[in-house]
């Protein structure tokens, strides 16, 4: 377990011309036993940034640093860190057993029947004992997801790093999977970053959310803090589920014009003073269906059983709206909208920077009020199921 | 019947006579070989009996080889030259003056031993090509393949200066060493090794494995039918090279095809020894082909499918 400290650290590929830019200048602390999650679009640079961190890449510049030792220069096997791949990367020759135990038997001096017991300590936590004579090939996508798990856990490192690890399998048993590695997370209380693309996934399982983009971080915090004050547009956008919708408006004193009928009144007007024009955004759910508002055009609307997707148009421009499951306009009707000032966000047209994020009185959780994780033991005995697992591991992992 | 499976059937036909033909080109010099070497020279060149049943004269004929003076196909029982006193028993150390190597253990010495050096060479300059990045790769490699295209003849004669400078004149290394980076080898060793995920090499490395555990904890044992194929086709270029060993090598140490050209006398061919030679040497790749044959199927296959 460990503190992970990301100086200033910058990754550049090729030389010369060819010269592409994949990690610049990135500042990061990762608190020690923290899940942080990496997130961004594609080619955003946070596998390149957990790479580096799992040596496997060597930084162009910068430092980095598991509690205070400075292992910027140590190759991957140095490192003491375990990483889960995306595609599991089990050894196809060597059947489970010799899969999980192939890490201790390479680093360490441990005796066989040694090894072997710790591998069946593994295997009985991951719940896959009867599986430890078979061959990768031989096993479901849920099954190599947990070996891969199981041959991280094993060699007890300072972190994992994980690398889109549930992106194969399908969407019920990455949800399960989910739930599970972040309680096997909290239990082994080892420092983790995670990546993946997905923000859903990001926003439910990490401590703090890291989101890149253009091989620069935009922002940490909290999955709240990211979601209700994001810096900048590209943020607001990528985060939040179907996304914020942004339109150009022009300012007029207290007034923002946009596409369509859009016209609405500020009753605050710092954030766009001396603002020619403001990019706006809503959040889909926080579009209320009034009898008088702005005009939308229906185009689909989808059903999601709780709630409505609605997709329209505001003049030119595509609008997404959540709406209660009992409204049910058809495409080709017109509705009207409103929404809460409090819930309007406001961009700097040029920078994309922030001007006014989500102001409705609730407090979002902040890095400092992440659950204690001395409160494993508390948790302990709410679930009769979690109970009896909690104690197994905590026998096999010390 | 209807049309589809008629057609069918008859597309099925045409395959299995296409194929038939393919084994029978094949098989039938081989039993012929086999055949004339069960038979009297007299018998299998005449030209108004023709004979396709094996004969009685295989011991004669392999009894005649082995009389020759110029040619050793199979080795004997040399004189014992020196003995150790162990008691009651005589023992004689001088293995080499003891068992006078023949023809045959010679091309399986040399074959044998180049194919090892030569897997392990090819495996790992494979491994290089395929999974690392170094200054002038790419050159390199196409040096490599380019390789290919010279002709073993335009060698000869520099690799004989070559041999002879370093004193391997009449060494079963002089016949070793100069193929034992076999472009082809490199090149079918790259081209699979290129098929190992680097996900799994990189594992490998956070599991805490050196580069060269990589290579032959994870890369050689994922790469198993390969080497079975490679192996097949390294132990017969080597068991078929004529020219070089028949200029380097003495009499004492000629490989098979040496020897048997050897049997082309001025005078007379010695048709008869030269089928029960050839005969003897397809039983060792006979083998060696059962024994890795499930291998070698499947390595030729593999990568050419995704599965």
């Amino acid at each position: 377990m460990s503190r992970i400290t990301l100086y200033t650290v910058r990754k550049e590929f090729g030389s010369g011309g060819d010269k592409i830019l994949a990690v610049e200048d990135i500042d990061l602390e990762i608190r020690d036993g923290e899940f942080l999650v990496l997130v961004g679009p594609s080619g955003c640079g946070k596998t390149t940034t957990l790479r580096c961190i799992a040596g496997l890449e060597d930084v162009t510049s910068g430092r980095i640093t598991f509690g205070d030792r400075d292992v910027t220069g140590l190759r991957a096997r140095e490192r003491d860190v375990a990483m889960v791949f995306q595609n599991y990367a089990l050894y196809p020759h060597m059947d489970v057993r010799r899969n999980l135990g192939f890490g201790l038997k390479l680093s360490t001096k441990l005796p066989a029947a040694e090894i072997n017991q710790q591998v069946e300590d593994v295997a009985e936590m991951l719940g896959i004992e009867e599986l430890l004579g078979q061959k990768p090939k031989e096993l479901s996508g849920g099954q190599q997801q947990r070996v891969a798990l199981g041959r991280a856990i094993i060699r007890d490192p300072e972190a994992f790093l994980m690398d889109e690890p549930l992106s194969n399998l399908d969407a019920k048993l990455r949800s399960q999977m989910r739930t599970e590695l972040q309680t096997l997370q909290h239990e082994l209380d080892v420092t983790t970053v995670y990546v993946t693309h997905d923000q859903t996934e990001a926003m439910a399982m990490g401590d703090r959310i890291a989101v890149m983009n253009e091989g620069t971080l935009q922002q940490v915090g909290t999955a709240e803090e990211v979601y209700r004050d994001p810096v900048n547009e590209f943020v607001a956008d990528f985060i939040g589920s179907p996304s914020i919708n942004v339109f150009d408006a022009t300012v007029d004193g207290a007034r923002l014009d946009g596409p369509g009928d859009f016209s609405y009144h500020l009753s605050e007007t710092d954030p766009v003073d001396g603002l020619r024009t403001v990019r706006v955004g809503i959040r889909p759910e926080d579009i209320q269906l009034v009898d008088d508002g702005i005009e939308l055009g229906v185009n689909v609307l989808e059903p999601m059983g709780n709630e409505n997707f609605l997709y329209a148009t505001l003049g030119e421009q595509e609008a997404t709206a959540r709406i209660d499951p009992t409204n049910r306009p058809q495409p080709g009707e017109s509705v009207s909208f409103a929404f809460d000032e409090a819930a309007l966000y406001l961009f700097d047209p040029e920078t994309g920077a922030s001007l006014k994020t989500k102001r409705d009185g609730v407090v979002p959780t902040t890095p400092d009020s992440i659950p204690n994780r001395e409160g494993v033991e508390s948790t302990t005995g709410t679930g009769p199921d979690t109970g009896s697992n909690d104690d197994q591991i905590e026998e096999t992992v010390e | 019947m209807r049309e589809e499976t008629r057609r069918e059937a008859v597309w099925q036909f045409l395959t299995y006579g296409f194929i038939l033909l393919g084994a029978v080109t094949t098989l039938v010099p081989l039993y012929w070989i086999f055949v004339a070497s069960t038979l009297e020279e007299s018998e299998f060149l005449s030209s108004t009996d023709p004979r396709l049943i094996p004969g009685d004269s295989f011991l004669g004929n392999f009894e005649a080889l082995r009389a020759r003076e110029n040619v050793q196909f199979v080795g004997r029982v040399g004189e014992m030259t020196q003995y150790v006193d162990l008691g009651p028993v005589y023992f004689a150390y001088d293995f080499w003056n003891l068992w006078n190597m023949g023809a045959i253990e010679s091309s399986i010495f040399v074959a044998g031993v180049y194919t090892i050096l030569s897997l392990l060479l090819c495996s790992m300059a494979g491994f290089a090509f395929a999974k690392y990045d170094f200054r002038f790769k790419q050159p390199i490699f196409y040096a490599i393949l380019a390789t290919l295209i010279l002709p073993i003849q335009l060698l000869v004669i520099p690799l004989f200066l070559l041999m002879s400078q370093i004193g391997l004149t009449n060494s079963y290394w002089a016949i070793i060493l100069p193929w034992l980076a076999n472009p082809l080898g490199i090149f079918l060793m790259r081209q699979n090794m290129r098929s190992i995920p680097d996900a799994l090499l990189e594992s490998a490395r956070m599991d805490g494995a050196t580069e060269f555990q990589l290579y032959y904890k994870i890369a050689l044992p994922t790469m198993k039918s390969s080497l079975a194929a490679l192996s097949i086709i390294l132990f017969l270029f080597q068991w078929n090279l004529f020219l070089f060993p028949l200029v380097i090598l003495d009499q004492g140490k000629y490989t098979i095809p040496v020897a048997i050209n050897q049997l082309v006398g001025a005078q007379r061919v010695y048709y008869d020894q030269i089928m029960v030679a050839a005969t003897l040497s397809i039983i060792p790749i006979f083998i060696l082909f059962l024994f890795l044959q499930k291998q070698f199927v499947s390595g030729i296959l593999a990568g050419s499918v995704k599965e």
